[in-house]
């Protein structure tokens, strides 16, 4: 077996991979999952923490995440700077309007294990605010990951028909005021 | 021409107390700052440790375990599997390759884990199959290989 002899070791699968995620519509903290776990190399059955095998992972489309319930304006991100009164607490919205890539890195961030190589693999995450990408990015991608959340529809994009073939748990009565 | 050696061999000569200094700092010789030279401070040093050393040997263990336990992880969820349905699925169709054989396959041998999956996959849908099917086995696929009677 491996264990006992290194002939049969076949360790030389150490080139990096691009994987291109596209963050549109999708809770941040499960792309994050999904980054963390290729930065780190943890999805090769060949890891091991000090081996530095991560991957580079593509981020599109940062500026149309989606969070769940009222986390835009509950979520609070806070910060300190060191000096007296330097304490400072943002929302979510806020945030994300200052700097459209700051809530996904900050979630990739808190999820790679606190150690010397964690800079590093931040190095490797590269997140783009729009769907566009330099050139050089481009030609790196091996690999496009499925989203984790299918899009929900919206319903301006559904056609008057499927609209009125849609099943109704009732029907509304005449005098019904719509909020 | 450095010849180590030689001070062991003469090691009758000289004082007891020299001798044994020497035995502690052998062992604090690649510590960092004046512990690798300074015997009060080296015995310390090198008892902390020794102390370390016994305590690893237990973690040593462990990690190794969890080690094992994060690769076959990833290899499983290449087959679209989870680490918890292969290990459990696995156990049920008595496959008693433990957690380093299994880690092993995955490393070298990944046509031979791949049919693991596919073993455990088979297992683990089986009370479906069972419900929905006809009640046969998958094709090219024995996760019964002796039929109890």
């Amino acid at each position: 077996m491996s264990s006992f002899s290194r002939s049969a070791q076949q360790w030389a699968t150490f080139a990096r991979s691009w994987f291109l995620i596209d963050a549109r519509m999708q809770p941040p903290g499960r792309i994050a999952t999904m980054c963390a776990v290729r930065l780190q190399g943890k999805h090769k059955p060949i890891y091991h923490a000090l081996s530095d095998i991560g991957d580079h992972v593509v981020v599109i489309n940062t500026r149309h995440i989606a969070f769940s319930g009222n986390k835009w304006e509950q979520k609070v991100y806070s910060s300190h700077s060191g000096f007296p009164g330097g304490f400072k607490q943002v929302t979510a919205a806020q945030l994300h309007q200052k700097d459209p890539k700051a809530i996904v890195k900050l979630a990739v961030y808190g999820m790679l294990p606190r150690n010397l190589l964690r800079r590093t693999m931040m190095q490797r995450l590269h997140i783009f605010p729009d769907d566009e990408l330099p050139d050089d990015i481009r030609a790196n991608l091996t690999e496009e990951l499925p989203q984790p959340r299918e899009i929900p529809r919206k319903l301006s994009e559904y056609t008057q028909e499927e609209i009125d073939a849609f099943p109704r748990l009732w029907t509304p009565p005449e005098d019904f005021r719509m909020k | 021409m450095v010849f180590l050696s030689l001070s062991c061999w003469i090691r009758n000569r000289g004082p007891d107390r020299y001798w044994k200094v020497q035995e502690v700092l052998k062992h604090a010789r690649h510590f960092r700052g004046r512990k690798n030279r300074c015997y009060s401070l080296a015995v310390l040093a090198v008892r902390r440790a020794f102390v370390y050393a016994t305590k690893a040997r237990r973690f040593k263990k462990r990690n190794m375990r969890t080690l094992w336990i994060t690769r076959i992880a990833a290899a499983s969820r290449e087959h679209g599997m989870k680490y918890p349905a292969l290990m459990h699925n696995l156990t049920k169709t008595s496959v008693q390759l433990n957690r380093r054989v299994i880690c092993d396959l995955a490393i070298t041998e990944p046509r031979s884990f791949l049919s693991l999956a596919k073993l455990a996959r088979a297992r683990q849908q089986e009370g479906l199959r069972a419900a929905l099917g006809d009640g046969k086995e998958p094709p090219g696929v024995l996760s019964r290989v002796v039929v109890l009677q």
